[in-house]
Formats: C-alpha cells, sequence, structure tokens
C-alpha cells in the first residue's frame, strides 16, 4: 500500500496534468475505445461463460449423467447377471439410443430427416425431469402408454418436416402419432456427434417400430443409482470385465463436455484475441492520430521545461484513461452474459442455472486488454521523444535525440513477453500462440517495408520540372510529410479484408469443387448385409454401380497398443480422439480406392491368415505405432489382436468413406454388422430418385446428405468470417482517425498552398484536380501495398495452413483496389472544401 | 572560474546553427560573438530570414548548436542533454512567443501554473492570480485561451512566462499578432516587468521604436551581427 501510495504522489502532478489535457478530445478516441470494448468483451464473456458451465457441470454431474453410474454398451444388450445385479442394488433405468429417419406423410414424396432416436423405460429419468409441450397443457413430467405408439420430438423438427402436435408420421415400419414437444431432456448432453433432432419414445414403441435388427448400430445404456452410497462396485466390474460394457460415473461421466467446453473457449477466446491484437492496430492508429494534433501542445510543455519522459507520462496517463473507458465497460457487460442467458442455458443445458462472477476471466482479460493497449500504444506513445520544442517556430529535421529507445525497446520487449506469457496461458498451446505471433510480426514487418520502398522509389524518381506529375510527386514524397503514415494506417485494414477474403473465397471454391467432383451426394448408414444387394439393383437402373460405395462397418473400442492398456498411454493431443470413444473399423481384401499407401504393401487379395490392419499415416504416427506394431480392439465383447501391415494417407476432405482402421478378411465378417454406402450421380434429380427409392424401401436404412452437412459447415464459417471481416473494417475505419488528424494539421499549410496558388493564377478547379491526383494515388500505394500483403499472407496460409490452393477473384481485388483512393480522396476533399474560398492576401500575411 | 565578465549571463562563442529542410540546410547562423549583460535589455533587429529568432532560441535552448558554444552564467548549455536543456528552460528563461502557444484545454489560471507543475514547484494559486492582475486579466482567470481575443492570449502568455521568475525573458515578435493599440500595451507590460522581476530581457524584433526601448541593440544580416 506504501509503495502504492507512493506512487501515486509521485505521479499525482501527471495524472492531474493528462485529465486537464485531455478535456474536450474524448470524441477523439470512440473507435479506439470501441476497439478495446470489442476484444475485451469478448474474451472476458467467453471466459465467465466457460467458467459458469463448468461450475454448473460439477453440480449437476448427476443430473447430466442421469444417475450416479452409466453403464453403456453398443450393439448388444447388457448380459443378464449385469442388469439382475444392478436391479438387486439400486434404482435402474434402461435407454436405448440410434439414428434413424423420421418420415412426415402430409405430402408425397415423403419429408425425411434423419434422427436421434431414444427409447426409455418407466422408470426414466432417475434423478430430473422432463418437460414436454403437449396439446393440453405444458406438463412437468410425461407418462409413456406402452399400448399407444407415441413419439416426442424436438422443436427444430416439427419446422423441418412440417408437422404440428397430433400428425401422424412414419418411424421404421410403423406409423406413429406426434404428441408433444420436448422443452427439456435432464440428461441430454450436447455433443458433436449429434445428426439430428431428438425423437422421444418408449421402449415397447422401439420394438414395434421393428430398427432393431441385428448389427444395428443401436446404443444401450443403463443408469443407476445405488441403494446404499458406499456400494463396492468390485463384483460389478468383474461382471464387465472383458465384455464391451463400459462404466461412467459422476466424477468421469462429463469429460468429453468439458473437453468441448474447454475447446469452444479455447476457440472465441482466440477470436477474442485475435480481434484485440486486429483492433490494435485501431489503437495505435487512433493514438498515432491524437498525438499528430497534439504536436503543438507537447512543443509547448517541453518548451516551458518539460522533460521527455513527463511529457511521455502525461501522454500514458492519458491513453490509461482511455483504455480504462474501454475495459472496464467490456468487462462489466462480459461477466453479465452468464446472467443474460442464465434462462436460456437453464432450458437447454440444467434444470436450473445460477450465474456467478468469476475473477480468472476478469483477470485474464483484464490484462490481455491492458497488455494489448499499451503494445500498440508504446511505440506512437514514444514519438513524443520525437518533438522538439523548436516545432513552434518551425519543423524541425534535426537528428532525433533518441535516449529513450532502450527503455522503450525493454518496455517493448516485457509487454511481448507478457502477451506470450497469456497467450500461452489462455491456449495452453505454445505451438499455436508462436503462430498467432510470428504471423501478426511478419504482417508488421512486410507492411513496412513495402511502404518504405514504394516512398524510397517516389523519392528516387523525378519527372520535368512543372509538371504535374512532379507537383504531386514533391507533394507527396516532401511537403506532405504524413503520406506515409496514411498510406501505413489504411493498408492494414485492407490487407486485413484482402487476406480474408481471398482465404474465403479459395475456401469456398475448394467446397464447391469437393461437393461437385469429390464427395459423394449422400451417406446412407445401418444397411443390412441383406439389403446391400438390393440397394446395388437400385443404383444399377438409376446411378450406375460404379457410383455406389459401400464398405461393411462395425464399431468397437482400441483397448490396448503394443499390450499397453490405453488409459496409460501417452499420446500426441491431436490423436487423442482415437483412443477415446468407439471406432468404426471395416474389412476387405481389397485396397480402398483413392486411398495412397504411405508405407508397408497390402495384403494379397486371398490373404487368409492372422488379423491385419491399415491405418491412417497421421494417425499412427501421431500414437507413435510403425508397421509391426500391434493394436488389440474390443467388438461385440471380444477382444482381437491387429499387426500394422501398412500406413495410408486418408484424404478427409473428400468427404468419402474413410476408416482409419481397415482390417484384412477374417472371422470378424462373420459378426452381426450393417453396411455403410455413399451415392454420387451428376443429375441431381437421379440422385434423389435413389435415395428416395432406397430409403423408402428399407425404412432401417438411413441417409444424409452431404450438402446440407457441408452447407452447416459453411454457414458457421460465414458466421466466423463475418466477425472477423467486422473488425477489419473497424481496423480500415480507425484509420479515418489518422487521415482526419493528419489533414487538421496540414490544414495550415494547405491553406498556404491554396493562397500561393491563387495569386499565381491557378483557379479552384485547377487546385481541386491537383489534390485530388495527390490523394488518389496515396490510395492507390495502400492499395497496391494491400494487395501486395493480402495475397502474399492469404498465399501462405492457403497453402501452409489450410493445404487448400490458392485462388484469385479478380473483380473483388479490382473493388478493393478501388476502396482506397476514392474514400481518401472524397474524404481529404470535404475535410479541405471550406480552403477554396480564403482570402489569398489575408493567408499570406497571417502565415507565419 | 568563470569565463566571463562579472555580470554576463549569456554568452555566445563563434555560434554555428544550421537548419536541416528536406532539400537543403541552411546556415542560419554563421559564427555569433555575443554577451549578454544580467538585468539588462537587449534587442535583436533583422530582416526576415537574418537569424533572429534562431539566435533566440538558441539562447533558450531550443535550438541546437551546430558549432561554437553558449554558456549561462559560465555554464555551458550548448552540449547539455535535451533533458538538462529541459531543465535549465524550465528554471531560467521564460519565452513570449508571437503566436502565444497556450494550451487550448486549459484556463488562463492553469496556463499560468504550467511552468510551475512542469518544474513540481509549490503551487501558489494567489501568485499567479496577482500576475494575471498585474497583465489586466483580473476577470479572465477561468477563461480558456478561445474565450479571449489576442491581445489578452498574450497577457497570459506573458504572465506564464515570468511565473518561474526566470533570469533571462525571451521575447519573440511578442506584437506580431497584435493591433497597434494592444501592441503598445503588451510592450510596455513586457518591459515593466521585465523591471518588476529584474530579469534579463531579449526582445526579437523588426520594428525600430521598439527595439529603441532596449538598453542594447545587435543587428543581424545573413546569420552574422553587423
Amino acid at each position: 500500500m506504501l509503495v502504492l501510495k507512493k506512487l501515486f504522489l509521485e505521479n499525482n502532478f501527471f495524472l492531474k496534468l493528462s485529465i486537464k489535457e485531455l478535456r474536450g478530445s474524448f470524441n477523439e478516441f470512440k473507435i479506439v475505445i470501441t476497439s478495446i470494448f470489442i476484444g475485451v468483451f469478448i474474451i472476458t464473456a467467453v471466459g465467465s461463460l466457460s467458467q459458469n458451465l463448468k461450475y454448473q457441470i460439477d453440480n449437476k454431474r448427476s443430473e447430466l449423467l442421469g444417475g450416479t453410474y452409466e453403464l453403456s454398451t453398443t450393439y448388444q444388450e447388457f448380459p443378464r447377471d449385469v442388469k439382475n445385479w444392478l436391479e438387486q442394488n439400486g434404482k435402474v433405468s434402461q435407454i436405448v439410443e440410434m439414428r434413424t429417419m423420421l418420415s412426415s406423410l402430409k405430402s408425397l414424396p415423403y419429408k425425411r430427416r434423419i434422427v436421434e432416436l431414444k427409447a426409455v423405460d418407466e422408470n426414466w429419468p432417475l434423478i430430473g425431469e422432463i418437460r414436454i409441450k403437449s396439446e393440453k397443457k405444458t406438463s412437468s413430467s410425461i407418462k409413456i402408454n406402452e399400448n399407444i405408439d407415441k413419439i416426442f420430438i424436438d422443436e427444430g423438427l416439427k419446422k423441418q418436416l412440417n408437422i404440428s402436435i397430433g400428425d401422424i408420421v412414419k418411424l421404421g415400419n410403423i406409423k406413429v402419432k406426434v404428441e408433444g414437444i420436448i422443452i427439456k431432456e435432464p440428461d441430454r448432453m450436447f455433443s458433436f456427434a449429434t445428426f439430428g433432432s431428438r425423437v422421444l419414445v418408449s421402449s415397447q414403441t422401439l420394438k414395434n417400430t421393428g430398427l432393431m435388427v441385428p448389427g444395428s448400430l443401436v446404443k444401450y445404456k443403463l443408469k443407476f443409482i445405488p441403494n446404499d452410497k458406499r456400494l463396492e462396485l468390485s463384483f460389478l466390474n468383474k461382471l464387465i470385465e472383458g465384455t464391451n460394457v463400459s462404466l461412467k460415473n459422476i466424477q468421469n461421466s462429463t469429460n468429453n463436455f468439458n473437453t468441448f467446453i474447454e475447446r469452444t473457449t479455447l476457440f472465441i477466446s482466440l477470436v477474442g484475441l485475435i480481434t484485440l491484437l486486429i483492433s490494435g492496430v485501431g489503437i495505435s492508429n487512433g493514438v498515432k492520430g491524437y498525438l499528430i494534433k497534439k504536436i503543438k501542445n507537447i512543443a509547448i510543455l517541453k518548451s516551458l521545461g518539460a522533460k521527455n519522459t513527463q511529457v511521455f507520462k502525461i501522454y500514458l496517463f492519458q491513453m490509461l484513461f482511455i483504455f480504462l473507458m474501454g475495459i472496464i465497460p467490456a468487462l462489466i457487460f462480459g461477466i453479465s452474459i452468464p446472467f443474460l442467458f442464465s434462462s436460456l442455458i437453464g432450458d437447454k443445458l440444467f434444470s436450473s442455472f445460477q450465474a456467478k462472477i468469476f475473477m480468472e476471466p476478469i483477470f485474464i482479460s483484464c490484462s490481455f486488454g491492458f497488455v494489448v493497449c499499451l503494445l500498440f500504444t508504446i511505440i506512437p506513445l514514444s514519438k513524443t521523444y520525437e518533438i522538439k520544442p523548436i516545432h513552434l517556430i518551425r519543423i524541425s529535421r534535426d537528428k532525433i535525440y533518441n535516449e529513450y529507445s532502450n527503455k522503450i525497446k525493454i518496455f517493448i520487449i516485457f509487454l511481448i513477453c507478457c502477451l506470450c506469457f497469456l497467450t500461452i496461458n489462455l491456449t495452453s498451446d505454445i505451438k499455436l500462440a508462436f503462430y498467432i505471433f510470428v504471423s501478426l510480426f511478419i504482417s508488421l514487418i512486410m507492411l513496412t517495408l513495402s511502404t518504405n520502398l514504394f516512398f524510397m522509389i517516389l523519392k528516387k524518381i523525378s519527372f520535368k520540372v512543372g509538371t504535374i506529375k512532379e507537383t504531386i510527386r514533391k507533394s507527396i514524397v516532401d511537403r506532405n510529410t504524413f503520406s506515409k503514415s496514411i498510406v501505413i494506417s489504411f493498408s492494414i485494414g485492407l490487407s486485413l479484408l484482402i487476406t480474408l477474403n481471398i482465404v474465403q473465397e479459395s475456401l469456398d471454391r475448394k467446397i464447391y469443387n469437393t461437393i461437385n467432383q469429390e464427395a459423394p451426394d449422400h451417406f446412407f448408414i445401418d444397411i443390412q448385409p441383406s439389403q446391400i444387394e438390393d440397394i446395388k439393383k437400385i443404383a444399377i437402373n438409376s446411378i450406375g454401380t460404379n457410383n455406389l460405395n459401400a464398405q461393411p462397418m462395425l464399431r468397437g473400442r482400441i483397448t490396448k497398443l503394443n499390450n499397453v492398456n490405453v488409459e496409460n498411454l501417452k499420446v500426441d493431443k491431436e490423436v487423442q480422439w482415437v483412443l477415446r470413444r468407439d471406432r468404426a473399423f471395416t474389412w476387405g481384401n481389397t485396397k480402398p480406392k483413392n486411398n495412397k499407401l504411405i508405407s508397408g504393401e497390402w495384403w494379397s487379395s486371398d490373404y487368409n491368415g492372422p488379423l491385419l490392419v491399415s491405418i491412417g499415416d497421421k494417425i499412427a504416427k501421431g500414437l507413435n505405432l510403425k508397421i509391426g506394431d500391434k493394436i488389440e480392439f474390443n467388438i461385440l465383447g471380444r477382444n482381437f489382436v491387429a499387426k500394422i501391415h501398412n500406413t495410408r494417407e486418408i484424404i478427409w476432405e473428400n468427404m468419402g468413406i474413410n476408416f482409419i482402421f481397415f482390417l484384412s478378411d477374417s472371422k470378424i465378417k462373420n459378426a452381426p454388422h450393417t453396411w455403410i454406402a455413399t451415392s454420387k450421380n451428376q443429375n441431381k434429380v437421379m440422385s434423389a430418385d435413389f435415395v428416395e427409392k432406397v430409403v423408402s424401401k428399407f425404412s432401417n436404412i438411413s441417409s444424409i446428405s452431404v450438402e446440407e452437412s457441408y452447407k452447416a459447415i459453411r454457414s458457421l464459417l460465414k458466421f466466423l468470417i463475418i466477425i472477423i471481416n467486422t473488425i477489419a473494417f473497424v481496423t480500415l475505419i480507425s484509420g479515418i482517425i489518422v487521415l482526419n488528424s493528419i489533414l487538421d494539421v496540414s490544414k495550415k499549410d494547405k491553406l498556404y498552398e491554396v493562397a500561393v496558388f491563387k495569386i499565381l493564377g491557378a483557379n479552384p478547379k485547377k487546385i481541386i484536380s491537383l489534390w485530388f491526383c495527390e490523394y488518389m494515388t496515396i490510395g492507390f500505394i495502400s492499395s497496391l501495398i494491400s494487395i501486395l500483403i493480402g495475397c502474399s499472407v492469404s498465399y501462405i496460409l492457403l497453402n501452409y495452413l489450410f493445404n487448400i490452393e490458392f485462388y484469385l477473384n479478380y473483380i473483388t481485388l479490382i473493388l478493393f483496389s478501388l476502396i482506397l483512393p476514392i474514400f481518401i480522396t472524397i474524404f481529404s476533399l470535404l475535410k479541405m472544401l471550406n480552403l477554396f474560398y480564403s482570402k489569398p492576401l489575408k493567408v499570406l500575411r497571417a502565415h507565419y | 572560474m568563470s569565463i566571463m565578465k562579472q555580470n554576463t549571463i549569456i554568452k555566445l562563442e563563434n555560434v554555428h546553427v544550421n537548419l536541416k529542410s528536406n532539400v537543403e540546410t541552411i546556415k542560419a547562423l554563421k559564427g555569433i560573438n555575443l554577451n549578454i549583460l544580467a538585468n539588462r535589455s537587449i534587442s535583436i533587429m533583422g530582416h526576415s530570414g537574418a537569424g533572429k529568432s534562431t539566435l533566440a532560441m538558441t539562447i533558450a535552448g531550443l535550438e541546437s548548436v551546430t558549432e561554437g558554444k553558449v554558456f549561462y552564467k559560465g555554464k555551458a548549455i550548448h552540449d547539455l542533454k535535451e533533458d538538462e536543456l529541459a531543465d535549465y528552460r524550465s528554471k531560467n528563461v521564460g519565452i513570449i512567443f508571437q503566436s502565444f502557444n497556450l494550451l487550448p484545454s486549459m484556463t488562463a489560471l492553469e496556463n499560468v501554473n504550467l511552468p510551475l507543475e512542469i518544474s513540481r514547484d509549490f503551487i501558489d494559486d494567489k501568485k499567479s492570480i496577482k500576475l494575471l492582475e498585474t497583465v489586466g486579466l483580473k476577470n479572465r482567470v477561468s477563461h480558456y485561451p478561445h474565450e479571449l481575443s489576442g491581445g489578452e492570449q498574450q497577457r497570459v502568455a506573458i504572465a506564464r512566462s515570468l511565473i518561474s521568475s526566470p533570469e533571462i525573458l525571451i521575447a519573440d515578435e511578442p506584437t506580431g499578432n497584435l493591433d497597434k493599440k494592444n501592441s503598445k500595451e503588451v510592450i510596455e507590460l513586457i518591459f515593466q516587468l521585465q523591471k518588476n522581476h529584474k530579469s534579463t530581457l531579449i526582445l526579437v524584433t523588426h520594428d525600430k521604436s521598439l527595439a529603441d526601448l532596449c538598453d542594447e541593440t545587435i543587428t543581424l544580416d545573413n546569420g552574422l551581427i553587423i
């Protein structure tokens, strides 16, 4: 406290002087404050929301799990002895989950949607409550009548299929009635693996649908609350040992959801951080513009005996005050977000949600805000050292006395270290933090170098004395000393916009090409082995068998790698997901189409020996596996060991059937399994007709449209690009602050220029055309630099990060190149308009 | 040991000042030798571009010396660092500019107090208000520069230049932006206050009648004293 008091007393003078000097200047900082606000707000809001969700999850684990324990298995029902033991020791509820199609019968052809079907027994839910909206009233519990086949659906499905409560729809082989809309489902967790909307039915209804056939991808779950909290589970563990039953408790139940929250938080926080860093340029421009206007004041202070450090401190305090004006509202709004959305979050995720204030996100976003603001302010602020008091008499071009440079450099290095530390803390990823900083650093270096190069060329070349070209060139290079500042200020925003646009267009083009040339039109899942031949026959008469690709499939869990349990393995973060859940396996002796072998060889077509496996090359590297290593997995309760025979390159982007694990032909093929297939045809009508024929003939088969899935991804991508584009626009607009300040400062010179031109006989039209050319040239230089940087950065990003072909849309590029010349010229001429009406003699008399 | 005569406050030895522009380097002062005695008034005359302001600003420590030496009370100031020069100005020099140079966001009183705040001296509002009264601005204490006339702004600038009781008062064309009536009043005020404060006045002017009011006059031509 004493230190703070001493610090306060020491700096009290600067504080007072700062505030006095800042009077009436707040309008200059609108964009700066907005820029700070957006970045800090995103980081605070996301951090607070994430902390609140994690806190709620920790407190509502039982409700989210639906019991104290959850046992789950795929394909097969639970062993009878497991069920018996659970029933003897507590309350049990069984749930069956699968994907299927729901068809509306309102019009032909029937509208169909893939849905997440959940069949529950009478005991469900063990914890929490289900809330549904029926024709009569909103109910807080449902009594599922076993004798009537009714379903309850999500609100979204109602719109997708254009159905309402009371309508008859088709599920599997039977017709069912939509009894109500699900408002709240207690044990439902958000998941990326969710394909469709929820449909809730009774266990009996599921049996009636005929959807449960051997090999169907069905997930069985048992929710369990023991009568005695201290119940010993060793007997249960013995019962499930060696089976494909897995057991979750409330401690490990929400790991996936937590991971999801962490990843989403990281992603949005990164958007916030990038926003803040981009805003930093806006902040820097704002400060630069402000200081340009304050040059005279700084010179006055110095002429009165103010030292460089004193002047620096005065303006630093002013900036800190401005930062607070952006940061404090951002923090308040940010921590309010969980409170504002508490009812929505409560409805969707938890039965009740009480938001809290957490200090960690406040501290992190506040630190980020201050560090970024200071980092981007310190350089323009250090220019106050360069302003000499003699500026009050004349513009000094003396060599800059740079006693400040070392202290400033050390401070900048310190701020960069703080930013690195905070970013690493936020992302928990040094590599990612490194990429962010390196790309920003390179972009800024490129900008400075190319601007200097352009101005160097302009200085070197010369035209015939007296020509308009030479007058403009001299005006930009010599008289208008701020041209470079205008170019740099605007180029940052525009190069960012160009980069984003090229990346977006290249991605769009890639997606378009993939959909049209490589990706299949539709996926078919849950095909019974007996149905595959019939589907091929349908294909012969419509899309052709060449356009149908089918593979058998079974799901299983990896249990050991080279005899080491996966729980004890440390593998690359990027591939942890492979070991986390069930994975799909396929088999055959024919090498899959379009798969390139990276190492090893494919086994012979008549191979019948010990089980071999082909594995995705990147996954193998991430799991530290090589040819000859052993993978042990559990399928349908049985353990299999396969030896790695080769590794393949998997191109996920082609959206085809891609299996990480491809087994050699073995006894597995005799196990109950299903097939997965894709179809493709350039003729969209024929393609849709094929889908209709397949799904109407086989009610157990579900189809997924690739185009619709892509649309969903694209809309998400577009949303993100809109956010970043908005920020880029704010940065571009922030260039106006600099331009405006520069025009204000150079008004006196321009007034003098007009007076001289008038005395020499030039009419306003001639002066306007001269200035028009001057500002147009500055605008075009900025555009050229922006295009150069935008194209280079996007080329690097697309080639090395996204691995996508660089695509340049010349029309968009031409439009972008026109923005700045037009904008700068119009803005400057409008601002200077009143100068043309000045009286030349009066001006010349008053000039110095 | 002092190298100056006892009452010499400023001494310039062979001072050259070159001013750089983008196009060329102008030799503004080409070897000035000058002794300025304490508590006296000296006017610097000459036509436009002769180097009058450059010489005054060199004495104020605002202009860097290319060659030669400048002493204040025997202490060399030509090789001082920027912050030391700022210190020299804040303690010893008061400057009155032709274009007033008041801070627009501060009131007349705050502008007058500014040198004290910068030198972290005790601020006595009574002293500042008294000084403003002396320059005839008793009722303008809380006014901002844009609420004052040109003559009033220059009076505030005069009060500001004297608040720290500097030994040297430099007035660079102080009446250049004023009408005849205001010019007369301001000049009378400067001389009166110079006497009261026992300062050394260096007055830059191209008006011979003003120069004649000073104890001594030097005339510059093409960067040299003639």
